[in-house]
């Protein structure tokens, strides 16, 4: 009886393990089938606000892409997950997309951390990596990952040197300057430069240009009370005041500064929420790096211009609160161009060839020209430009050649 | 044989087929992600089986894992990673440096008798924030950078890197496991449940339960050291955000309260039944919901099935197997979709079997007409 | 200074989870929720009729007030210990957080200026500039820690639940019912973290994952001052927000919350009844 009973259950599960075995051949989607674009962004979690721009601009570029024909002939689908914020969930999604789903391509998730882990899953499955928003510039040795927020693979001594550039271009460039820097690994780079090297960042360039450096604080990302940052820079009262902020990092800061009746003279975010550093306290006259702002000279271009009204009306439809197309939405448009240029160049969707093209190749985008550079880790210089709040508007201020005509950094 | 001797071949021929299995999946040219799902509840197996050896056994609740795990992935992190130290060389060091910490905790805690459950509960839930911050502020570790495990290259032999990722995790999955089931089965096993039946009784008695307590909480930490140094070098890029969160934690509790804290494979059974759904709920593109859906089911466990998922399945076995492997086939034979999306349906299907309460699961079962017996109606009902 | 001040608001954010602890046996993450759910609460308020976000709390107190009663009758009905309370509201928090997110998303919200006076307010005592939202916080929360402490002191109802804390039979048997006592008492606990979450909302942007941040906050106050300990718990809370300022001010941010959880770990091990009492008042 007890024998019996054993062999049943034995038998039942060996059939079904067998079965299960024999039923796994998976078969392959034919040619008039849409072309998967897969991806993260961090439609959750602390990165959230800003990957809805990118969101937004990704829909947008799909949706004209099909408008007009699609890619090699065929429509696109943007098949998006949420990676959380979190680079573990990104990596797991990256792994899933292309080894589960089997998509035809893959696009870069929002920010660095989700960015750094789903390039590794890239990198191994050999798949086209175009990205938009990674800042470990100096880590990147994928030979076909391919950066879109051009800011050189030395950013961490070309970006600050572009600021700086725009302060003494001012007339009026600061004798001390001030550090706060948030404890993330972007703004980590920029300040300090690469770990375990001598290259040095913000703070040694500064002090490279006789200006003396008289705060140095670093912050965690997920700060709740600033006063005691507050109080320290109002002690410290920096001619310049510039902070390796993300987000509303900003706002904060600002806010903290006013309660103890602080106003920064000059100040600098590094990577700021658009809008809510305009609508913050005191944040006239505060700078940022940018590569697209919808003034002139950027919008003139037609097409540009078109895509910009396009982009403000898409993004006030899904109800985000600053719809100007600046920079985020113009390297995630440019990721997305970088993508098809690639695509269409090469003729085919085999990775290997996409790669090539795009490493030989120019491409056209919205941000201009961009030629990866496999001797620079595909980067390709900083194209950073300098914008400041004025007259409550982000306004392009430096280099004169880039900047809103007749706009000049105040300090 | 023994009982103990059929486990313990049990276990030899589970890790032979086990690892036998990525030659298998070339041959049939299965798609990457099966290993890659595996693996990933291999981790989850052993974060959630190390924990209970310490929580389930002595009842002594564990914020702790995530401190263990970050440990684990920080000594790799900055040996392999920044040391350049060989991976195999600096994988056992997670395991002992994890379990360092958890014993220096354990001296301290264990040692003051005055300091009840809920307070060791969160002096390990202060653990990790401690660590988290000491991994902030030291360059050396992490100082805010995040840290690089892309480049560290691996032994030839362990093969291609999922594969080798896979062995890696099947070895320590099968440690854990084991060790797990040796407690289970030994006087220090006896020990912790005597402890967490009663502490003063069980001291009373002469135990010695300070070293009980300290020998749990050092395998707990060694495994969830040991398996968190894998991850840094699957994952690539560590951050202290990703590292010291609420989620390992959380998960471990979870899988470990859904499958039984009272056996040793409550927490196996638990682990592949979540991580398989919020698996499935990822892939459906559900992540949104994944969070909703985890606080519900431990509220519903908690208070439903309080003696865990594993129990139930073990008397109602034949019901379990007939039901998910009857699931099986007809998803085989009827719908195209992945084996891991098969075994999920089969997999709640199962579920749902084991939630029935079991006063209406003996009626279910009495009205099968069978005969009657008191110990176990469905056995009886099927073999006549 | 202000770091004395914060203190205040910690006691507050604290007090809610140390009642529910102390007095009911009940680890109540969900006190997190309510801190955040009266923040989020007096937001939507505020942003869509404009009234002055304190005032607000004329409706988000009572709000916690019911949900924190309604909480305990359930608990009561699931006869939860305190571990079983510790799972379940850690579903329950983790739930609510993405209701949280649903409703308000993972975006920062922050009341405007124009119709938050408190944001950037401040006063000058004696040279130092201190934020009004603080100081407000401060204020309520010493009138809360002490109005508790007279409750609890000198009232029936502090007498009821002081007899049910020490043996619920007994209470039982002279007509005290515990489980009316207890559904009270859980809602005046809710309602000092919905007020948390008010005076929250009147200085800093929202999120629904701050309130992971919070239990580095919370916990050390409330194991420093003693479970269920009002006044203990607003010492503790000064001694948690000066130590943190301190520890930001000499050695960086990023060893705040090294130092709280450090002070945690050493009354624990020193003083685990808490600082201030051999016993809790209660």
């Amino acid at each position: 009886m007890r024998k019996s009973r054993r062999y049943v259950h034995l038998l039942a599960l060996l059939l079904a393990f067998a079965l299960v075995a024999a039923a796994c051949g998976d078969d392959e989607g034919d040619t008039d089938e849409p072309i998967v674009v897969g991806g993260s962004l961090a439609l959750t979690g602390f990165l959230a606000p800003t990957a809805a721009i990118h969101k937004v601009a990704g829909d947008l570029f799909v949706e004209q892409l099909n408008a007009n024909g699609g890619l090699l002939g065929r429509q696109v689908v943007w098949d998006v997950r949420d990676d959380e914020s979190t680079p573990d969930q990104a990596a797991a999604i990256y792994e899933r997309l292309i080894t589960e789903e089997n998509v035809d391509l893959i696009l870069g998730p929002y920010g660095t951390g989700t960015i750094t882990a789903a390039m590794a899953v890239a990198e191994r499955e050999g798949y086209v990596f175009p990205h938009h928003t990674a800042s470990l510039t100096y880590a990147y040795t994928y030979e076909c990952h391919f950066p879109t927020w051009p800011v050189g693979v030395d950013t961490n001594i070309s970006n600050p040197n572009i600021v700086y550039d725009a302060l003494e271009a001012s007339g009026n460039p600061p004798q001390t300057i001030g550090f706060v820097l948030n404890e993330f690994p972007g703004t980590q780079l920029i300040g300090y430069g690469p770990p375990n090297s001598d290259a040095g960042g913000a703070i040694s360039e500064a002090r490279k240009r006789g200006w003396e450096v008289v705060l140095e604080v670093n912050f965690p990302t997920a700060i709740s009370d600033w006063a005691p940052i507050a109080a320290q820079v109002a002690e410290a009262d920096p001619d310049f005041l510039y902070v390796g902020a993300l987000g509303v990092d900003g706002p904060n800061l600002l806010a903290a500064l006013d309660a103890v009746g602080y106003t920064p003279r000059g100040h600098f975010y590094q990577w700021p929420a658009p809008g809510p550093l305009l609508g913050a306290v005191n944040s006239e006259g505060a700078m940022s790096v940018t590569v697209f702002e919808s003034h002139p000279p950027y919008t003139d271009d037609p097409e540009a211009a078109a895509i910009v009204e396009a982009f403000g009306e898409a993004a006030a439809a899904e109800g985000i609160p600053y719809t100007l197309f600046d920079v985020q939405a113009a390297v995630s448009w440019t990721a997305w161009q970088v993508l098809t240029a690639g695509v269409e160049g090469a003729g085919s969707l085999d990775q290997r060839e996409i790669c090539d093209w795009l490493k030989d190749n120019p491409v056209e985008t919205i941000i201009g020209t961009i030629d990866f550079d496999p001797a620079q880790q595909n980067y390709y210089g900083d194209l950073s430009v300098v914008k400041q709040i004025q007259g409550g508007k982000w306004v392009v201020v430096h280099p004169a050649d880039r900047a809103l005509p007749g706009a000049t950094p105040q300090l | 044989m023994t009982s103990r001797g059929r486990a313990l071949l049990g276990f030899g021929v589970v890790f032979l087929a086990l690892l036998a299995l990525p030659h298998i999946a070339s041959r049939l040219d299965w798609p990457g992600f099966y290993l890659t799902f595996l693996f990933t509840a291999f981790f989850w197996i052993t974060q959630s089986s190390s924990w209970n050896m310490l929580t389930g056994y002595s009842g002594y609740f564990s914020f702790g894992q995530g401190a263990w795990f970050g440990v684990g992935v920080y000594t790799t992190a900055v040996l392999a990673g920044k040391q350049s130290w060989g991976f195999l060389a600096a994988l056992p060091l997670a395991g002992v440096a994890a379990l360092v910490v958890g014993l220096l905790l354990g001296v301290v805690v264990f040692r003051l008798r005055s300091l009840g459950g809920e307070i060791f509960a969160l002096t390990t839930l202060a653990i990790a924030f401690v660590l988290a911050s000491i991994a902030r502020i030291f360059p050396e570790i992490d100082g805010g950078r995040g840290s690089f495990m892309t480049s560290v290259p691996l032994p030839e032999f362990l093969g291609e890197f999922r594969p080798a990722v896979y062995r890696m995790t099947l070895v320590i999955m099968m440690l854990t496991v084991l060790t797990a089931y040796l407690i289970y089965e030994s006087r220090l096993g006896w020990g912790l449940f005597a402890i967490r039946d009663d502490e003063q009784v069980a001291r009373g008695l002469g135990e010695p339960v300070f070293r009980y307590k300290m020998a749990a909480l050092g395998a707990n930490a060694f495994f969830g050291g040991l398996m968190g140094g894998v991850w840094a070098l699957q994952i690539g890029f560590v951050t202290v955000e990703d590292v010291f969160n609420i989620r390992v934690p959380l998960f471990v509790i979870l899988m470990s309260v859904l499958g039984g804290t009272r056996h040793w494979m409550g927490p196996v059974v638990g682990s592949v039944i979540i991580f398989t759904i919020i698996d499935r709920f990822n892939s459906a593109g559900f992540e949104d919901f994944n969070q909703v859906f985890i606080g519900g089911l431990l509220i519903v466990l908690v208070l439903a099935v309080r003696e865990g998922i594993y129990l139930r399945l073990r008397e109602r076995w034949l019901a379990a197997g007939v039901i998910f492997a009857t699931v099986m086939i007809l998803l085989t034979l009827f719908n195209p979709s992945s084996m891991v999306w098969k075994f999920l349906w089969a997999l709640l299907a199962t579920l749902a079997m084991a939630l029935v309460p079991d006063r209406a699961w003996q009626r279910l079962a009495n009205r099968g007409g069978a005969t009657t017996s008191a110990a176990d109606p469905e056995r009886e009902k099927v073999d006549v | 200074m202000s770091g004395a001040l914060i203190g205040g608001l910690y006691a507050l954010m604290s007090l809610g989870l140390s009642l529910s602890w102390g007095a009911l046996d009940i680890i109540n993450l969900v006190h997190f929720m309510f801190i955040l759910f009266g923040a989020y609460l007096t937001y939507q308020l505020t942003s869509s009729t404009g009234i002055d976000p304190l005032l607000a709390a004329v409706i988000v107190v009572p709000v916690g007030f019911v949900g924190g009663g309604l909480l305990q009758v359930f608990f009561e009905w699931a006869g939860l210990d305190e571990f079983k309370s510790l799972i379940i509201t850690f579903g329950l928090f983790i739930i609510l957080q993405s209701l949280a997110r649903t409703i308000w998303s993972a975006d920062f919200r922050t009341l405007e200026q124009s119709i938050n006076p408190y944001v950037s307010a401040s006063v000058k005592v004696g040279g130092v500039s201190l934020q009004i939202p603080l100081v407000i916080a401060f204020v309520a929360a010493t009138a809360i820690a002490f109005g508790t402490r007279a409750l609890m002191g000198a009232t029936y109802f502090g007498k009821a639940v002081r007899a049910v804390v020490h043996d619920a039979d007994t209470a039982r048997a002279f007509g005290v019912d515990p489980r009316r006592v207890g559904v009270v008492l859980a809602a005046i606990a809710s309602a000092y973290s919905a007020l948390a979450g008010v005076l929250i909302a009147t200085f800093q942007a929202l999120s629904p994952t701050m309130a992971v941040g919070w239990f580095g906050i919370v916990f050390p106050v409330v194991i420093l001052g003693g479970l269920g300990n009002a006044v203990g718990n607003l010492l503790a809370g000064v001694i948690i927000g000066v130590a943190a300022g301190v520890a930001t001010v000499v050695w960086g941010p990023l060893s705040a919350s090294l130092v709280t959880f450090s002070i945690m770990v050493l009354a624990l091990l020193f003083r685990p009844e808490g600082l201030f009492t051999r016993r809790a008042t209660i």
